[in-house]
């Protein structure tokens, strides 16, 4: 089974996207920020994640930067990350693509809207 | 896990966000440099708006926005931070805690009233204020957020008559080089196709393929053209599958009949040559030679269709193209959030489940011991004796899980304090101690009107106005103390203010006025204190919308006996008044009073246990035949348990009767037998059970006996009203 770990700091956000998520036959880590994210990220095996923006203590763009730059993750930087969030500015996506975000999907979401894109992207 | 519970998440998640938010605006009001404070306040805004997206909640997405928009504002330093600002964003913060709870009780497809959104309005209109750029750009963006943002949809195809003779839809894929270095998997889009309609022909073009010496297996060297048999005639549709490839991939779709000069213009942008890519059409089936002599013939058309939407090739943007690799240090953790981590959000059920299974294992262990013990074997009295050890310390900590700090009761009051106190005109400042100190759950969500009560009282009451003080010689502002330690197996709550105190005499002769005290009686400082609880005593002269009916004090005696608690108050007239709340640590295990009546045990919870008596020939004491017995001269109604609950009577000569108290009201209960003290713990009953008179609980003794717990508040009144009645 692929296991994707959604970050978010929200957890009824967590709760919604890990039901449809499980739903859909993958099973679920959470992780609150991008610190916890990291710490999780070299302890499970994961396949995917799922990224909110606007976090405290490590936000999701630094988390994304981290993982796919910072030699210490180069082991992960190929797992692909979907960003979920409020934010919508055309700068913001940009920042995230460059950084190397897959999907960026602005909340709130459908359920199959994020599942096609977990489909397609999942490697 | 269901909508429902996703939901009370919701609602816990936004009451925590919304006090969270309250502290740091408190933070800021202190402290208007505070740039924590503002982002800490801009995050929980952005949570709530993310979270309440996801339920529909529109009318709390609207309002958050906004709001948000302005703290990013406030960020960059638009505004400056004033008690002003301040004040209008708490309103707001008070108009999303009415929102949320207007979304989460509504009924489903109630409408939001209006007043609502009006009051939203008059929010922003407020704030505008303060920020230097106007009402302009404060305007409320409805749909910006509300929405998912889609691409914008394509103009729709305008068909040519003259299209091309296939009914399929065309899809022209080239990967990027690059594609499988991304993370990405060209095949899971392939794949996806198959989602909207089935693929009828597909042929894979690999003329970027190298020579064998030079392949490199990290690079995608394949291109596709796909027919596809899709029930959909929107390119929308089609083009979604592509969704997130847009930057790996140059993307080409043809509707069914499309026109060949379509075809004609995508073949110039193809890498391959023009008689390549119609050969290999034509072996697909998707053109005939018929479409392409039309094509020829039409060949002026092909500047009209132009301009049909297509992904032009994107140059790559990947990471590695970026050498400017930058370390990104994780940012530092405040101390407050690095707490939060370290707790689980557990459903309060589960944890009485847990607390219920230990108080059976207590039982079982007990039951061990005895068997143990009639056996006399060593060995296993033992074992038993370190299981019970275990236990005991098992029991500890589950006991101790459901502790929480009361800190977070306390913080709640710097906001009320702040509220009144400015509503008042007074100088208030609230120190809190002890918020470390830990309490049983219930309590806290129990303690809460009560405290409210007590402090609404020493604002109104209690300090005096700003002048009155400095003539008393006191510092202007006036302080009230939140304080909690624990106190020999309970918790004492000291709701402290240095204000005018309690005026003794006019108690006192409120007291006798209203027939509550003896004029030639002594009372005790404490005696007369106390007749602030009873019902509708006040001695203010003037009533306020904060306090001085004389209900509140009251209520919050009523709440607190409830609890198993008690209040007491001291003060020192035009000094300060200290009123302690005193709780139970616990409201799962009671100290019990275990008694027998008939064949049945029953616990009488301790505190509430005055003394027992023996009396003789109960009836022949009776006054007037009636239900009193005459305890030292003063009237006692009693109530007979074995008539009451229909157990035998053993029909003995000298009965025991305990006098139990609740609140003013006294009575006796005749019993058989008195066993003693013992630990209780208290188990509820079922809801079968609902409708017994004079029960409250039951539990299960060491030896395995069930014992039912009285409802001693019942039982008196029943006791008296027999009397009447």
């Amino acid at each position: 089974m692929k296991t994707i770990m959604i970050i978010d700091d929200s957890a009824s956000i967590r709760q919604v996207v890990s039901l449809t998520l499980k739903g859909a036959g993958y099973s679920v880590i959470e992780a609150i920020d991008g610190v916890d994210a990291l710490k999780k990220l070299t302890e499970n095996e994961i396949n995917m994640m799922i990224c909110d923006v606007n976090m405290p203590n490590m936000d999701g763009l630094t988390f994304v930067k981290t993982v796919k730059s910072d030699p210490a993750y180069n082991t992960y930087k190929f797992i692909p990350i979907i960003m979920l969030t409020t934010v919508a500015e055309e700068e913001k996506k940009l920042e995230g693509q460059k950084a190397g975000a897959k999907a960026w999907l602005v909340k709130p979401f459908l359920p199959e809207r994020l599942l096609s894109a977990v489909e397609k992207l999942m490697i | 896990m269901n909508l429902e519970s996703i939901k009370q998440t919701f609602l816990l998640e936004s009451e925590e966000l919304l006090a969270g938010m309250e502290e740091y605006l408190l933070q800021l009001e202190k402290d208007p440099g505070n740039e924590e404070a503002i982002h800490a306040i801009f995050r929980a805004v952005h949570t709530i708006k993310g979270s309440s997206g996801m339920f529909g909640y529109d009318n709390i997405v609207h309002f958050t926005h906004t709001l948000e928009t302005m703290m990013d504002r406030l960020r960059q330093k638009e505004a400056v931070v004033t008690p002003d600002l301040i004040a209008t964003l708490l309103k707001c913060h008070d108009h999303i805690e009415t929102l949320v709870e207007f979304d989460t009780t509504a009924e489903e497809g109630q409408a939001v009233p209006e007043e609502y959104s009006q009051r939203g309005q008059e929010l922003f209109s407020e704030l505008s204020v303060f920020f230097q750029g106007g009402k302009q750009s404060v305007t409320v963006k409805k749909e910006e957020s509300a929405k998912p943002t889609q691409p914008k949809t394509v103009e729709p195809l305008q068909r040519p008559t003259n299209g091309i003779q296939s009914p399929y839809w065309h899809i022209s894929l080239r990967f990027a080089h690059s594609v499988l270095a991304d993370g990405l998997d060209p095949f899971s889009f392939i794949h996806y196709l198959k989602k909207i309609g089935s693929i009828k022909n597909l042929y894979p073009v690999h003329d970027s393929l190298p020579d064998a010496d030079l392949f490199n297996p990290e690079i995608f060297y394949l291109g596709f053209e796909i027919d596809l048999d899709a029930q959909t005639d929107d390119e929308q549709t089609v083009r979604s599958v592509f969704e997130f490839l847009e930057e790996d991939a140059t993307i080409h779709i043809f509707p069914p009949h499309s026109a060949s000069t379509l075809y004609e213009k995508v073949f110039q942008k193809l890498p391959e040559s023009r008689e390549r890519l119609t050969g290999i059409l034509m072996k697909m089936g998707t053109l005939v030679p018929a479409d392409l002599e039309q094509t020829s013939s039409d060949s002026p058309a092909v500047a009209d269709a132009g301009d049909v939407e297509e992904t032009e090739p994107k140059i790559k943007q990947s990471t590695k193209d970026h050498p400017e690799k930058k370390k990104e240090v994780p940012a530092k953790t405040s101390g407050k959030e690095e707490q939060s981590k370290k707790f689980i959000r557990i459903e309060a059920a589960k944890l009485d489940l847990l607390i219920n299974l230990v108080g059976e294992l207590v039982i079982t262990e007990a039951n061990i011991s005895q068997i143990a013990k009639r056996e006399n074997s060593t060995a296993m009295l033992e074992a038993a004796s370190a299981m019970d050890r275990l236990i005991e310390e098992l029991r500890d900590n589950v006991m101790n899980i459901r502790m929480v700090q009361i800190g977070e009761t306390f913080r709640k009051f710097e906001r009320i304090v702040r509220d009144i106190s400015r509503d008042l005109k007074k100088e208030v400042e609230l120190l809190i101690k002890g918020g470390e100190t830990e309490l049983d759950k219930n309590l806290i969500d129990n303690i809460n009107d009560p405290l409210m009560h007590l402090i609404r009282n020493s604002l109104d009451h209690g300090l005096e106005d700003p002048e009155d003080r400095e003539a008393a010689g006191k510092p202007r502002k006036g302080t009230i103390l939140l304080n909690a330690f624990h106190d020999t197996g309970s918790i004492v709550i000291e709701i402290s203010d240095d204000g005018k105190g309690l005026g003794k005499d006019k108690i006192l002769a409120k007291a006798v006025e209203r027939g509550l005290a003896n004029k030639a009686q002594y009372y005790s400082d404490s005696d007369i204190y106390h007749f602030i609880f009873e019902p509708g005593f006040s001695t203010a002269e003037k009533l306020t919308n904060i306090s001085g009916r004389g209900v509140g004090m009251d209520v919050v005696r009523r709440n607190i006996e409830a609890l198993r608690g008690t209040v007491d108050i001291d003060s020192t007239e035009g000094k300060n008044t200290i009123i302690s709340i005193r709780l139970p640590l616990t409201l799962a295990i009671i100290d019990g009073f275990i008694v027998t009546v008939g064949d049945a045990k029953y616990v009488i919870p301790l505190d509430m246990v005055t003394e027992a008596v023996e009396v003789k020939d109960i009836e022949k004491n009776s006054e007037r035949g009636g239900n009193f017995i005459s305890l030292r001269g003063e009237l006692l109604p009693y109530l007979r348990l074995n008539t009451f609950f229909r157990e035998k009577n053993m029909g003995s000569e000298r009965e025991n009767v305990i006098v139990v108290t609740y609140g003013q009201q006294k009575a006796g209960l005749v019993v058989d037998d008195l066993l003693g003290e013992s630990q209780t713990v208290i188990k509820p009953l079922g809801k079968i059970f609902d409708q017994l008179h004079g029960i409250s609980g039951a539990t299960i003794m060491g030896n395995g006996d069930v014992a039912l717990i009285l409802d001693i508040p019942r039982l008196i009144e029943h006791a008296i009203n027999q009397q009447y009645g």
